[in-house]
């Protein structure tokens, strides 16, 4: 409760107190801010409900119709394993290709990221909810007749409110991160008016009452949104609850609900990625088997390295045939392609090693920060008490508000590639972090208990003990970790506040916003973003899908 | 003339390698005013033969005929009470009472008066605007019986709706149940008990068709003609417990699969 006047005033107070600011300065800029952040808040709310409409229908269709369940669950899969950051300059091309007025393009087209960034994982709330509705609620329903409009009204729609309030905040606080990001990513260029461009115009003027005016006003947007909606949602969601609880333990309302709301968004991330390519190694494995080794069954080591390389070799192969598809589509469409584009095509694979690394090294740096925080929040009741709601509302904050300011302030002291890392840590740390803290919490009193009564303590205690225990944790939380970097790609890496204030640092996402604003650029965007697409999912498929298998044959602990 | 007339009836299940036979050739009648209990050993088919009768599944062989009509939808003039109790966690007792009327497309008065009249003779007054969460387990069978009652069904169908509940609740939930079906006042006419629990049985039943186990068929039909209120304690009443037990756990020609049901002592 504290924190929610704690943190704006907060944000006031050190403004104030920092040389060149003046509390009315702030306040003359409060009312721009107060317009530009309706807008985005006007874009939130279209996509929200969007989403809203899609994911009960969907979810619905896929949960009661078998035929359809097998078609949409893994497209549904997929499109959501796959960084949709990255199609954003891709949409703006096609929308602003449309019919209308001049800003409609760029507003359909980052209510469609919105949209697509908040819908599937409302989509699986609802299809979930509706796929474990006790078998006996359903014959129940089914007994006394129930039919149409009143079937919805009292089982199918309450059956799926739970989980839907509890997906629509994680939604809601990936749509502000992607919203704003869309919006820092069209300033300058077709105009996106909204609290990101207004905090990126605020930077590139260098002022800091302005930036700080935007930073209040969207703080405040977001608690209040919480505090006044999400919170009592969430309470009042607790009754549409269907487990057999007993009677007495029903009423707890957590304040720390993003505990299961992360996990959740985890089985999500990871189901994508038990699914899509790999099917294919299957029977290059048994058509390798037979080739190679007739008459005997290849050992287990060779079927992994079998299954490594194939998987791998179609991938490439599927890149490379993708990009010639591309080039030889806009040779003859377009014409010839551009010397300077041929050039930076050419520079794919090298900027794709580029941002794994650099994704790889924010990582290594979130778990160095989340797995010491989660350990010392989870096993001390004053840190969860206290430090865990202060964790939670910082996390809801979309970071990448704060990105037109890094560069303007941090990158004389840590470099472009320091700054675009710092970025990165961003869009990964909470993934990271809430997973673990809910591994770490999840771990069985009466493991601890039995170790402790062995004597096993300290660096012992964290091999033998936790570390195994959270390991699955570990996983998820990686997987989503790294679907967050993915995503954040596309403004780390090239971020133009203005002329003097850009930048720039060779890897993925900067190609596809290269391609976007170069002319004749579009080439360079496309297949930068196949590249990427491409790196995920040969990611996925060779370490967080087999890492995950064996988290779950050998680390679960039931 | 029965009421329900279930004739040679064959059910399978689907799976990835072929079918699975979960009852062969199961025939018996229930007559108005019946109290008939089904019991069997687990896996039997028991839930099965009861869903098979309201019409919530279908059967793969044979038919179930109720008032002369075949029953092939789910049928309006049965209700059933679960063993999970199965009440809707987000409505109130009232609401889950109501819940069969609603979709009988009653007034709202009426409907208000019907389940103020069915909360009373299932003793939950005072608890119409509480969640089901917040009651006791005898509680929620009420809550159950009364939903079920409120449609003044002809049938009662009851699947294991003692077996979630602890011996003392249970006990005094059996009366009630007793109770209610001997008042002419109120429905239902017959009442179909599916337990696995033999004493409740031929506590409760006058006649109990008793199932082998996997692929179930009837083995007897065992009529109960102990004077009510039964005493469990009586050698009729023990005569019959240990008959319908030998039944149950025999091994012979009915007994097709490998093993013995689980728990049972050779006798």
């Amino acid at each position: 409760m504290a924190i929610y006047v704690a943190l704006p005033l907060a944000v006031v107070v050190t403004a104030t107190i920092s040389p060149g600011l003046s509390f009315a300065g702030i306040a003359s800029y409060l009312p721009t801010a107060g317009v530009d952040v309706t807008y985005s808040f006007l874009r939130m709310v279209a996509a929200y409900s969007l989403s809203l409409v899609f994911a009960l229908g969907y979810g619905y269709y896929a949960a009661t119709r078998r035929t359809s369940e097998r078609v949409m669950i893994p497209v549904l899969d997929i499109l959501q394993s796959v960084p949709i950051l990255g199609f954003f300059p891709v949409v703006i091309v096609l929308f602003l290709s449309l019919p209308g007025p001049g800003f409609l393009g760029p507003n359909l087209a980052s209510v469609f990221l919105i949209f697509t960034s908040m819908s599937w994982n409302m989509v699986f709330g609802v299809y979930e909810s509706l796929k474990s509705l006790p078998t006996e609620l359903r014959e129940a329903s089914d007994t006394f007749g129930l039919r149409g409009l009143l079937k919805f009204r009292r089982v199918l729609f309450p059956a799926t409110v739970n989980r839907l309030v509890y997906n629509s905040v994680l939604s809601w606080t990936g749509g502000w991160f992607f919203l704003v990001e869309a919006e820092i990513f069209t300033t300058n260029r077709s105009g996106l008016p909204g609290i990101g461009s207004y905090l990126s115009y605020a930077a590139a003027g260098g002022n800091g009452a302005e930036f700080v005016a935007g930073l209040f006003v969207l703080i405040l947007v977001i608690v209040a949104l919480d505090f006044v909606v999400w919170r009592p949602l969430g309470r009042r969601a607790q009754r549409y609850r269907y487990d057999q609880a007993p009677s007495g333990e029903g009423e707890l309302v957590s304040p720390t609900y993003s505990r299961g709301r992360f996990r959740r968004a985890a089985s999500y991330v990871t189901r994508g990625v038990r699914s899509g390519v790999s099917r294919l190694s299957t029977p290059l494995v048994q058509l390798a088997a037979i080739r190679i080794w007739p008459n005997r069954r290849p050992s287990p080591f060779r079927r992994t390295a079998i299954s490594y390389v194939s998987v791998g070799a179609i991938l490439v192969v599927v890149w490379l045939i993708l990009i010639a598809m591309v080039i030889a589509v806009f040779h003859v469409y377009s014409g010839p392609i551009a010397p300077s584009v041929q050039h930076q095509i050419l520079q794919l694979p090298e900027a794709m090693g580029a941002s794994t690394l650099r994704v790889a090294v924010a990582y290594a740096l979130c778990l160095a920060i989340a797995f010491p925080l989660a350990i010392h929040i989870a096993r001390n009741r004053r840190a969860s008490q206290y430090g865990l709601p202060t964790v939670e509302v910082i996390a809801s904050f979309p970071a990448t508000a704060l990105f037109p300011a890094i560069i303007f302030v941090l990158v004389p002291y840590l470099g472009p590639d320091g700054v675009a890392i710092l970025m990165l840590m961003t869009g990964m740390l909470w993934y990271l972090f809430f997973n673990l803290l809910s591994g770490v919490r999840s771990l069985p009193p009466d493991l601890e208990e039995a170790a402790r009564a062995f004597g096993v303590r300290g660096r012992r205690f964290f091999r033998r003990v936790l570390f195994p225990g959270v390991f699955p944790a570990l996983v998820t939380g990686s997987i989503t970790a790294f679907g967050g970097g993915w995503n954040t790609l596309i403004v780390a890496e090239y971020l133009s506040v203005n002329s003097s204030h850009t930048l720039s640092v060779l890897g993925l996402g900067q190609m596809i916003d290269i391609g976007y604003v170069e002319p004749n650029g579009i080439p360079l965007m496309v297949s930068a973003l196949l590249t990427l697409v491409a790196t995920v999912i040969a990611i996925n498929e060779l370490l967080w899908k087999p890492l995950y298998r064996r988290s779950v044959e050998r680390f679960r602990i039931d | 003339m029965p009421l329900i007339q279930v004739e040679h009836v064959d059910k399978s299940f689907a799976t990835g390698h072929g079918s699975i036979s979960i009852m062969k050739d199961v025939s018996f009648i229930v007559k108005d005013a019946d109290f008939l209990a089904i019991v069997g050993p687990s896996g039997c088919g028991k839930s099965t033969l009861l869903r098979l009768i309201q019409g919530l599944d279908r059967p793969t062989g044979g038919r179930i005929v109720f008032h002369d009509k075949g029953v092939d939808t789910v049928c309006g003039h049965m209700a059933m009470v679960f063993q999970n109790f199965a009440l809707f966690p987000w409505l109130t007792v009232a609401q889950n009472v109501a819940f069969g009327l609603e979709a009988l497309g009653w007034g709202k008065e009426r409907i208000a008066a019907q389940v103020e009249r069915y909360i009373s003779v299932t003793g939950l007054d005072g608890f119409q605007e509480a969640y089901p969460r917040e009651l006791s387990g005898g509680m929620r069978q009420r809550v159950g019986l009364a939903r079920a009652l409120s449609v003044e069904p002809e049938v009662l169908l009851m699947d294991e709706p003692f077996s979630a509940l602890d011996a003392l609740t249970a006990e005094s939930l059996r009366e009630e149940i007793l109770q209610l079906w001997r008042d002419p006042a109120l429905p239902p006419d017959a009442v179909l008990l599916v337990t696995h629990n033999i004493e409740e049985a031929i506590q409760l039943a006058d006649r109990i068709v008793v199932l082998s186990r996997r692929p179930g068929r009837v083995l007897a039909e065992v009529t109960v003609d102990l004077p009510r209120p039964r005493d469990r304690k009586s050698t009729a009443f023990y005569d019959l417990t240990d008959k319908v037990f030998s039944l149950i756990t025999q091994p012979g020609p009915v007994s097709e699969g490998p093993g013995t049901p689980e728990g049972a002592p050779a006798v």
